[in-house]
């Protein structure tokens, strides 16, 4: 169960190169919208024809710039998820979910649509037409219909996009239980962070045409390789730094000396920490002069979300407006009602292990 | 009132229409799919009918399917006879005069479709001709009709090019809108007006009985 991709595209004002290999499990494609995320998977499922390189499918060579090889989109067998469906709106769910089978005779035709339709609990649903189903329903009926003509491989174009927030978490354990079990390999592409590492056990990082990163998703959060991998997947607080001798950086846009734990083969340009790594506590509960990674801080702004609060501290002194800060901190409500009445500065804690330093 | 020439309009209406619909869907997905550079140049050619005086094409026509030019020769060669002045001359100059008309609506029918159904259809299996008529098709319909509406009323209502290519001839070329003609130069404004009530009413009946359903065909899958 392989899909190995080498291709390479130019259109004005963009240049896509890209290497990767799924396996049987679930690869999320990573990346900010513009990063070529839907460009390859278009790619890979014959919509698109690269200038350049080879995509086999379990050892089937679909594309080959070299041997002139370019297999039709129709002859691929590759199931591609739409990010907005394109169900077909003149045919009902069962007929949409059949159109891939044409050639196959009556009975088992009929057999497929309704294990596909039972599989996507949609067996009421089989004579409606797309427009009077939810956004849910119809993610559920273009799933089926990929399905059904038994792809040896599944693209995923940010599924979840197109529905309401409350439906998202509901449809995304369907479709991991339904990964779970088919044998195909999977590409799942998104620009939400979190989506992808729930549903993704290896993780590809696309920014401006090209793999950032790639690997098991733990290590790419626990150890993003550049500044870019680190925004892609979610860390907001950056400062350049100059290495110090004895394991210590000068972290130069917070204006602190830090100790870290991770060595870096190359001379690291910029010092991160994840916001919700990030601790505040009251001044007297820690020793300002002489623990690690601790320094006074104070509040510039603050964000409330029904459960977390994001603060934007500055360093060092207080701030002069309320853009003027170097980190942001994500606490939980309680923390931040035990200290927020109390006297400024605080203590602001950036520990060892959280820090992390990154090649440009 | 002159049946024969209502006769005879129709007849032309039914088989220019026909005519076009089997030629104007190839044309339209040309049209409207090809990425050929000088795209453009056909799409001017077709549209000409639309800017140019029907007197002019209808004299292009008359000289070039004329026993002196090649293409009359050859048609001559096979049929024994030259196209002007026959109810086929009247049917080639007429199809090329509402090309247009036919081409354009079904035209603009297939680019409303969005380019993510076609594109589904490809990734499940479909071959080019199976997604036209299975997922392009049914979602233009409304242009194919109104494409194949416009060139029937257009043939029924054409006056010069018939005039140039056809001549006169009762039975043959005599068409209602030349036969109205005919009467008022012969100041019968009774028989003029009968014939020309009669043409509005079935054109007004044709086009609304066409565009009633259409809009109720399409209704079904519009549904919110």
């Amino acid at each position: 169960m392989s899909l190995e991709v080498a291709i390479e595209k130019n259109v004005p004002g963009f240049r896509l190169a890209v290497e990767f290999t799924a396996d049987g499990a679930p690869l999320g494609l990573l990346g900010p919208s513009g990063s070529g995320k839907t460009m390859a998977l278009r790619a890979i499922a014959g919509l698109e024809t690269p200038d350049r390189g080879r995509i086999v499918l379990n050892g089937r060579v679909l594309f080959d710039s070299e041997r002139r090889i370019d297999v039709p989109a129709r002859a691929r067998r590759i199931g591609l998820l739409f990010q907005n469906y394109a169900l077909f709106p003149h045919l009902t769910v069962a007929e949409n979910v059949a159109f891939g089978l044409w050639s196959l005779p009556d009975a088992e035709k009929n057999r497929r649509v309704a294990e596909q339709l039972a599989a996507a609990r949609l067996d009421g649903l089989a004579e409606r037409y797309p427009a009077t189903l939810s956004g849910g329903e119809q993610q559920r009926v273009a799933l089926a219909r990929a399905l059904a003509i038994e792809p040896a491989a599944l693209l995923l174009d940010e599924p979840f996009s197109a529905l309401d927030t409350h439906l998202r978490s509901a449809l995304e354990r369907q479709l991991r239980e339904m990964l779970a079990t088919y044998g195909g390999s999977t590409l799942f592409v998104s620009h939400n962070l979190e989506e992808a590492y729930r549903v993704c056990e290896k993780l590809v990082v696309l920014a401006q045409g090209n793999v950032a990163a790639q690997g098991p998703k733990e290590e790419i959060f626990r150890h993003p390789p550049t500044l870019e991998v680190a925004r892609v997947t979610g860390c907001k607080n950056f400062s350049r730094a100059r290495l110090l001798s004895d394991g210590r950086v000068k972290a130069l846009d917070w204006g602190c000396t830090l100790r870290v734990a991770q060595q870096l083969a190359s001379l690291p340009e910029y010092v991160a920490i994840r916001a919700h790594h990030v601790r505040v506590h009251p001044a007297q509960e820690l020793n300002l002069e002489n623990s690690e990674n601790v320094f006074p801080c104070w509040l510039a702004a603050m964000t409330e979300t029904p459960f977390r609060v994001t603060l934007d501290l500055r360093i060092g002194a207080p701030p002069a407006n309320p853009n003027d800060f170097h980190l942001q901190a994500e606490v939980f409500k309680q923390e931040w009602e035990s200290f927020r009445d109390l006297p400024q500065p605080w203590a602001i804690k950036l520990a060892t292990e959280r820090l992390f330093l990154l090649r440009d | 009132m002159n049946w024969q020439a209502i006769a005879l309009s129709l007849k032309l209406a039914v088989c220019v229409a026909g005519i076009l619909l089997a030629a104007g869907l190839p044309i339209a997905y040309w049209v409207t799919f090809s990425r050929w550079r000088w795209k453009f140049l056909v799409e001017a050619v077709v549209a000409l009918p639309l800017v140019l005086p029907p007197t002019v094409l209808g004299y292009y026509i008359l000289v070039g399917l004329g026993p002196r030019h090649f293409a009359g020769r050859v048609w001559e060669s096979w049929f024994g006879h030259t196209l002007p002045f026959t109810f086929g001359g009247l049917l080639v100059a007429s199809v090329l005069y509402s090309l247009p008309f036919a081409v354009q609506p079904i035209s603009a029918g297939f680019e409303g479709v969005d380019r993510r159904l076609i594109e589904a259809s490809w990734t499940l299996g479909a071959s080019r001709l199976a997604t036209f008529f299975r997922v392009i098709l049914p979602l233009s319909a409304a242009g194919a009709v109104t494409g194949i509406v416009l060139s029937f009323a257009h043939t029924i209502g054409e006056f010069g090019v018939v005039l140039m290519v056809g001549g006169n001839i009762p039975g043959v070329t005599r068409t209602v809108s030349i036969d109205i003609y005919d009467q008022v130069q012969a100041a019968n404004y009774d028989a003029a007006n009968r014939t020309a009530l009669v043409l509005l009413l079935f054109s007004f009946l044709v086009l609304t009985a066409i565009y009633g359903t259409n809009r109720r065909t399409l209704s079904i899958w519009r549904r919110p």
